[in-house]
C-alpha cells in the first residue's frame, strides 16, 4: 500500500467527513446546490484537493485517484438523495398546508354567447331541410307587388290579400311607374325569384324576415319564415306529405305524427295546413293527452303547404304540363314558441338579456 | 261565419246531429270549424211560468213579489223586472239550481230584502238569448202550459253553433244552405233542393211601384227586386230574434230581419229599402260621380269617388251598392210598401270601394268574395215569402230579375289521370265523378278519359282542371293520400346573404355576445339621432310614427334592447343583430345591405376585485375576435380616429372606422352621451361596433394554410420603457417589432402604468418579445444583442428611458 502525501490526506478525510453533515443542514434546494458547488463546483474544496496532486508521487497518484473518484461519487449521491430528500419535503409541505377557500366564488369565464331562439330554431330547420336535398335561396325583403302577389295568383282586389294586410312603401329614387313595392309579406316571392332565374328541377328553401300589418299576442309585424320548394317532373302531393313527414320526425322527434288539413292559399292548390302531434302532452304509448299549449286537441299547426298552382308556374314561364311541384311555408317564430314553450311572442322581440341567457 | 247546427238539420235532416262529428268532417275538408258554442245554455232548466199575482214588495222601492204557476205548483218570487205582466201572462222561471252562464250564475235560495226567493224570472240576456236585459222575457200567449220546460216549448232557445274559419275562395260557405249542401256532399246523404214557398200574388205588379235600370252592366250583371205593400213593422218572433242572436246578428225589426235571416240561409245579401221613401219610383244603378255625396245607415257623410257603385233613386244615392245601404231610405216602424233588393255585384268593384270607405260589413264580405248569382230569383222569393209571413205584407206581382248582362258557369275538363298524378294517390274516375256530382258539378261531357264538368253558380273559385283535382283530394280526406318521400335532383345553395349572415351570427356569439333580433321598424327621430343615412325606404302605412321607416342602421334597435334591459335592471348588456339595412338605389328596390352591429354595455367580468366598466379596448378586442372568426385577417385589422368631425353617434375621444386590409367595413367607439340621452339610456358607458358585412365579405377570408410548428426553443426578454404620456402605445410596439425583426415571434404590450415612480407626464410601457429562429437555436448572446437593438431603437425614436 502506497503512503498518501500527508498535505492531501487529511484533507480529503475532513471532507469526507463533514459534507453528509453539510447537506444535511442545507434547508433549501438553493442552499443544497450553493453547498454542493462549494465541494464539486470549478472552484470547489475537491478541485482545490485535486490541484495538490502533482505534489503526490507518481506511484501514490493512482490511489488518491481513485479515492477523489470514490467521496466525489460519494457527494454526488449524497447531493442527489438530498435534493430528493428536500422536494419530498416541499411537497408534503404544499399538501398540508391549509385547504383552499372553496366557498369562495367561481371566477367567471369569459361571458358565453347565446343565439336567438329564433336563430337556433331557423338554423336547426335549414340543417334538416338540407339534409334532405334542398339548397338555400336568398330573396329581397323589400318586394315589387308582382313577386310578393301577382305571379304567386292572388287576383287583384281580392279578399285573398286580406290574408296578409300588407305594408306598402315608397322607396327613395325609384323610377315613378306603376311598379308598387311593399314589405314582402311572405318568403314565397322567393319561388318567383327563383322560378325566374332558374330551370326547373329545383329544390330550395329560403328562410328570412317577412311583414304583415298585424300587432297583438301572437302577431308581430315582422316575423320570421321559412319557404320550402320542390319543382321536378312528378312531384305529388304524396311527396309533400312525405318531406313533411320526415321533416316532423327530425325536427320534433321519432314518432311525431303530421296531419294535413285542407286549406286555401291562393299559390297553391291543392292547399293545406299543418299540423303535428303535440310534443308536450306525448303519452308513453305515443298518444296525446291534450294540453293548455295546444289548446287540448293533441295538435299544433305549424305550417301552411300545398302543389304548386299552376298560375305561378305559367306566370314565371314554366310549363305546368311538365313540371309539378310543392310548396311550404313555416312561421319560425311559433314553431319557436312551441318548441321552448313561450308564452307571448312579444317576449321575442323585447330582447331582454334574461330572456336571450335562456337559450 | 256561425252557423247553427239546427239549422244546418232543418235543411238537410239526414245529417248528424253529432256536433262533433260533423265539425271534424267539415274541418278534415277544409272548412274549419274553429269552435263550438252552446246557445241557449241557461234555458236547459228553465221552465214556462204563469203570473198568477204580483204585489209591491212590503219594503223595498222596484222590487215586486210575483206568484207564478209553475205546472200545479204556486210560488212567490223576488222580481225587479218593471215589466212583470198582468196575471195570465207567461214568463221564464230558473228554479233552484238552474245555472245561468251568461249571468255567471247558479240559483240559490235567497234571501233578499226580508223575503226569501226560490228562484228567478228572467230577461232575454239572463237566458243568453239575446241582448235584451231591460226586462222579463215575456212569451207569447199559449205558447205553452206552465211547468213546461221552456227548451220544449221554443226548441229554438237551444242550438249548437259552430264557429267556422272560412277560406276566401269558399263563398259558397256563407250560408247555412252552402254549408248543408256541402256537409251532405261530405256525410254522403241526399240534400233536398230547397222549394221556395211563394207569397200570394197581387194584382198590380211591382213594376207599377217602381222602375229599375242598371247604367253599369260591367259592376251590376243582375239586380233584382220584389215590392211588398201593406207591411207591418213590428220585432220578429221569438224564434226569429234567437236565429239571428245566435249568429251574432242583432234582430232589428221583422222585414230587416229578414233580410239578414236570408243572407244567413243563401249566402245572398239583400237590402230592404222603404219604397215611400224611394223618390221618384224609380232605382237606377250606376256609377257615382266623383263628389257625390251620401249619408250610409252608420249615420257617416261619404263623397263618392267615380269608382263606387251607387243605387239612385229618382234624385240620388240611396246606398252604396253592395256595401251599406243609405240612412235616408231604410225601413222604419211607419213603413208600409217595401222594396226588397237581391243584386250580383261584380267582387272587385265592391272590394275596392269597401276599403276606399273603410267599410267592412256583412254584405261587402259576401260580395267581394262572390255570391252565387244563379240563386238570385231564389233568394227574393223565399225573402218575399217571409216578409209576407212576419209582417203581413203582399207581395205586389211577382220578384223581378234585370239582366244586363249574361252570366255563364265554368266549363272544366279533367284528364282522369291528372288527379293520381298530382295527388300520387290512385283514384278511380268513378270515385272522381262521384265526389264532383255530389258538390253540385254537372258531366257535361266525357271522351278519351277526360270528362268535361259544369260548375255550379256558387262555386266561383272552380275555373281550371286543378280545382276540380283539389275538391276530390280534400273530399276523399288527405289521410287518404301516402307519404312518399321524393327522390330530390340537388339544387346549388344561391344564398349568399344568409351563408353570410349566419358566418356572422355563429361570429358574434362565440365573442360572448348574445343575439337581438330587433324590429326592421325605425323611426326617422332614431336615424337621426344615431347619424345614420336618411331612410330610403317609408311606409305608406305604418302601424305608428314611431315604426314608420325601414332602417338604416341596426343601431336604434340595439339601443332600444338596452333601454329595455336597464329599465329592467339589466345593466349588464351584451349583445348583437344582424340583418339588412335597406338603403337607397337607383333601382326601383332598395339596396339591401347585410349589416352586424354590437353594444358593450355594463362592467366586464371580474373575480374578488372590483368591476369595471367596459371601455373602448374591449370593443376593439370584440372588434379583433371577430374579424378573426369571420376573415382570419385579425392582424390587418387597423382602426383609423375618424377625421373630425367624428360620426355622431361616437364619443369623439374614441370614434374610429375601420379598416380590414385596407378597405373601410365599419366603424367603432363609445356612444356619444347625446345620443345615450336621446335613447334615455341613463348613465354607464355603451361601447359600439358596427361592421357592414358585405363590405367585410368583399375583402374576403384569408385562405387557411398550415404553418411547421416551431422546431427550435424561444428565447423571451422584457422590456420596461418610459414615454410621454402621448406617444400611442401601437408605436411603440410597432417600433419594437420593426428593430426585433425576422426574430421576433411575438411582440405583446402587457402593461402600462402611470404615476408612482414614473415622472408626470410620462407612462411606463412595459413589452414582452418572443424572440425565436426557425432554423436553430438561437443562443443567449445572439437574442442580447438584438434585444439591446430593440431598447437603444426604442429610447432612439422615442426619448424612451429605460425602466429598472
Ligand atoms: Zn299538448
Amino acid at each position: 500500500m502506497t503512503e498518501i502525501p500527508a498535505s492531501i490526506e487529511p484533507s480529503l478525510s475532513a471532507l469526507r467527513a463533514a459534507f453528509p453533515a453539510r447537506f444535511e443542514a442545507a434547508p433549501t434546494e438553493q442552499a443544497l446546490r450553493d453547498e454542493n458547488a462549494k465541494i464539486l463546483g470549478k472552484k470547489g474544496e475537491l478541485t482545490a484537493i485535486l490541484s495538490q496532486m502533482r505534489t503526490v508521487p507518481p506511484e501514490a497518484r493512482k490511489a488518491i485517484g481513485e479515492q477523489v473518484n470514490a467521496l466525489k461519487q460519494a457527494v454526488e449521491a449524497a447531493f442527489e438523495a438530498r435534493l430528493r430528500s428536500l422536494a419530498r419535503a416541499k411537497r408534503e409541505q404544499d399538501l398540508s398546508a391549509p385547504p383552499f377557500d372553496l366557498t369562495l366564488p367561481g371566477r367567471p369565464p369569459a361571458p358565453a354567447g347565446h343565439p336567438h331562439p329564433i336563430s337556433i330554431v331557423r338554423d336547426e330547420i335549414v340543417d334538416v331541410l338540407v339534409s334532405l336535398g334542398f339548397a338555400v335561396h336568398d330573396g329581397p325583403e323589400v318586394e315589387l307587388e308582382e313577386n310578393n302577389f301577382t305571379k304567386l295568383g292572388f287576383p287583384p282586389d281580392h279578399p285573398a290579400t286580406d290574408m296578409q294586410d300588407s305594408f306598402w312603401v315608397d322607396v327613395a329614387g325609384a323610377p315613378p311607374g306603376e311598379r308598387r313595392t311593399l314589405l314582402r309579406t311572405h318568403t314565397s316571392n322567393v319561388q318567383i325569384r327563383a322560378m325566374t332565374t332558374h330551370a326547373p328541377p329545383m329544390a330550395f328553401i329560403a328562410p328570412g324576415p317577412t311583414y304583415r300589418r298585424d300587432d297583438d299576442a301572437t302577431h308581430s309585424p315582422m316575423f320570421h319564415q321559412i319557404e320550402c320548394f320542390l319543382i321536378d317532373r312528378h312531384v305529388t302531393m304524396a311527396n309533400l306529405k312525405g318531406v313533411l313527414a320526415e321533416f316532423a320526425e327530425r325536427f320534433f322527434g321519432a314518432g311525431t305524427p303530421v296531419r294535413l288539413r285542407p286549406s286555401y292559399f291562393p299559390f297553391v292548390e291543392p292547399g293545406a295546413e299543418v299540423d303535428v302531434g303535440c310534443p308536450f302532452c306525448k303519452q308513453p304509448n305515443g298518444t296525446r293527452a291534450g294540453c293548455s299549449v295546444c289548446k287540448r286537441t293533441g295538435w299544433i299547426e305549424i305550417l301552411g303547404c300545398g302543389m304548386i298552382h299552376p298560375v305561378v308556374f305559367e306566370s314565371c314561364g314554366i310549363d305546368p304540363e311538365q313540371w309539378t311541384g310543392f310548396a311550404f311555408g313555416m312561421g319560425i317564430e311559433r314553431v319557436a314558441m312551441v318548441r321552448y314553450g313561450i308564452p307571448d311572442l312579444r317576449l321575442l322581440f323585447e330582447n331582454d338579456p334574461r330572456f336571450l341567457a335562456q337559450f | 261565419m256561425k252557423a247553427s247546427l239546427r239549422w244546418l238539420r232543418e235543411l238537410c235532416p239526414q245529417l248528424p246531429d253529432d256536433a262533433a262529428a260533423l265539425a271534424a268532417r267539415l274541418t278534415a275538408a277544409g272548412l274549419e270549424v274553429e269552435g263550438t258554442e252552446a246557445f241557449g245554455a241557461g234555458t236547459e232548466a228553465c221552465v214556462v211560468a204563469r203570473v198568477v199575482s204580483a204585489r209591491p214588495h212590503p219594503s223595498r222601492d222596484g222590487l215586486r213579489l210575483v206568484v207564478v204557476d209553475r205546472g200545479g205548483r204556486e210560488q212567490e218570487v223576488v222580481c225587479g223586472a218593471p215589466n212583470v205582466p198582468d196575471p195570465g201572462g207567461l214568463v221564464v222561471l230558473a228554479p233552484l239550481g238552474a245555472h245561468l252562464p251568461a249571468k255567471g250564475m247558479t240559483i240559490e235560495r235567497r234571501t233578499i230584502a226580508g223575503t226569501v226567493s226560490e228562484g228567478m224570472l228572467c230577461s232575454e240576456a239572463e237566458l243568453g238569448l239575446g241582448d235584451d236585459g231591460s226586462g222579463l222575457l215575456v212569451l207569447p200567449a199559449g205558447v205553452a202550459a206552465p211547468g213546461a220546460a221552456l227548451t220544449h216549448a221554443l226548441p229554438g232557445a237551444r242550438d249548437t253553433i259552430f264557429e267556422i274559419g272560412l277560406t276566401p275562395n269558399r263563398p259558397d260557405g256563407l250560408g247555412h244552405l252552402g254549408l248543408a249542401r256541402e256537409a251532405a256532399a261530405l256525410f254522403e246523404v241526399p240534400f233536398p233542393p230547397p222549394s221556395p214557398t211563394r207569397g200570394a200574388d197581387a194584382t198590380d205588379g211591382g213594376e207599377k211601384h217602381v222602375s229599375v235600370s242598371i247604367e253599369d252592366a260591367e259592376r251590376c250583371p243582375h239586380y233584382g227586386f220584389a215590392v211588398l205593400v201593406g207591411a207591418r213593422i213590428a220585432p220578429s218572433p221569438l224564434a226569429v230574434r234567437w236565429r239571428l242572436s245566435s249568429l251574432g246578428v242583432r234582430p232589428i225589426s221583422n222585414v230587416v230581419d229578414v233580410t239578414n235571416l236570408v243572407m244567413l240561409e243563401l249566402g245572398h245579401p239583400m237590402h230592404a229599402f222603404d219604397l215611400a221613401r224611394v223618390r221618384g219610383g224609380k232605382i237606377v244603378v250606376r256609377r257615382a260621380r266623383a263628389g257625390e255625396a251620401m249619408r250610409t245607415l252608420d249615420g257617416v257623410d261619404r263623397t263618392l269617388h267615380d269608382d263606387d257603385l251607387v243605387i239612385c233613386d229618382g234624385e240620388g244615392p240611396v246606398a252604396l251598392a253592395g256595401v251599406m245601404g243609405g240612412g235616408d231610405s231604410e225601413i222604419s216602424a211607419s213603413t208600409t210598401r217595401v222594396l226588397l233588393e237581391c243584386a250580383y255585384f261584380d267582387p272587385r268593384g265592391i272590394r275596392r270601394a269597401a276599403r276606399r270607405h273603410g267599410l267592412h260589413t256583412e254584405s261587402s264580405h259576401r260580395f267581394e268574395r262572390g255570391v252565387d248569382w244563379g240563386d238570385t230569383r231564389h233568394a227574393l222569393e223565399r225573402a218575399a215569402s217571409l216578409v209576407s209571413t212576419l209582417a203581413g205584407a203582399t207581395l205586389a206581382g211577382r220578384t223581378h230579375l234585370e239582366e244586363a248582362r249574361s252570366l255563364s258557369r265554368a266549363s272544366v275538363t279533367l284528364r282522369c289521370e291528372r288527379v293520381g298524378a298530382l295527388l300520387g294517390a290512385e283514384v278511380s274516375r268513378s270515385d272522381v265523378g262521384a265526389i264532383l256530382g255530389r258538390l253540385g258539378f254537372e258531366r257535361q261531357g266525357a271522351r278519351d278519359g277526360a270528362d268535361t264538368w259544369l260548375a255550379p253558380s256558387f262555386r266561383p273559385d272552380v275555373s281550371r282542371p286543378v280545382d276540380l283535382v283539389e275538391e276530390v283530394a280534400r273530399v276523399r280526406g288527405f289521410d287518404a293520400i301516402p307519404a312518399t318521400l321524393p327522390a330530390i335532383r340537388p339544387s346549388r345553395d344561391a344564398a349568399p346573404r344568409a351563408s353570410l349572415a349566419r358566418r356572422a351570427r355563429a361570429a358574434g356569439v362565440s365573442m360572448g355576445l348574445s343575439e337581438a333580433i330587433s324590429s326592421a321598424f325605425v323611426s326617422r327621430p332614431d336615424l337621426h339621432a344615431v347619424g345614420a343615412p336618411a331612410p330610403a325606404v317609408s311606409l305608406r302605412n305604418p302601424m305608428s310614427e314611431e315604426q314608420s321607416v325601414m332602417r338604416t342602421s341596426l343601431l336604434p334597435g340595439l339601443l332600444r334592447v338596452l333601454g329595455h334591459a336597464r329599465r329592467h335592471g339589466e345593466g349588464g348588456v351584451r349583445v348583437f343583430s344582424v340583418g339588412a339595412l335597406f338603403l337607397a338605389s337607383a333601382g326601383s328596390l332598395p339596396d339591401e345591405r347585410l349589416a352586424f352591429a354590437a353594444l358593450l354595455a355594463g362592467e366586464r367580468p371580474a373575480w374578488l376585485t372590483k368591476p369595471q366598466p367596459v371601455d373602448v379596448w374591449d370593443a376593439k378586442g370584440l372588434l379583433e375576435g371577430l374579424v378573426q372568426r369571420m376573415l382570419h385577417r385579425e392582424d390587418t385589422v387597423r382602426l383609423v380616429s375618424a377625421a373630425a368631425p367624428p360620426p355622431p353617434a361616437f364619443h369623439p375621444r374614441g370614434a374610429a372606422s375601420v379598416e380590414v386590409d385596407g378597405k373601410v367595413v365599419g366603424s367603432l367607439g363609445p356612444l356619444h352621451p347625446d345620443v345615450a340621452d336621446a335613447f334615455e339610456l341613463g348613465d354607464g358607458p355603451v361601447m359600439v361596433v358596427q361592421l357592414d358585412l358585405d363590405a367585410l365579405d368583399a375583402v374576403g377570408a384569408r385562405p387557411v394554410r398550415f404553418a411547421p410548428l416551431p422546431r427550435f426553443p424561444a428565447s423571451a426578454r422584457d422590456l420596461a420603457v418610459v414615454v410621454r404620456d402621448g406617444v400611442p402605445g401601437g408605436d411603440v410596439e410597432r417600433a419594437v417589432r420593426e428593430a426585433a425583426g425576422e426574430l421576433a415571434e411575438q411582440v405583446a404590450l402587457f402593461d402600462r402604468f402611470v404615476g408612482g415612480g414614473v415622472p408626470a407626464g410620462h407612462a411606463s410601457l412595459a413589452l414582452h418579445v418572443v424572440y425565436r429562429a426557425p432554423d436553430r437555436t438561437l443562443t443567449d448572446a445572439e437574442v442580447d444583442a438584438r434585444h439591446a437593438e430593440v431598447v437603444a431603437a426604442v429610447q432612439k425614436r422615442f426619448g424612451a428611458t429605460l425602466r429598472a
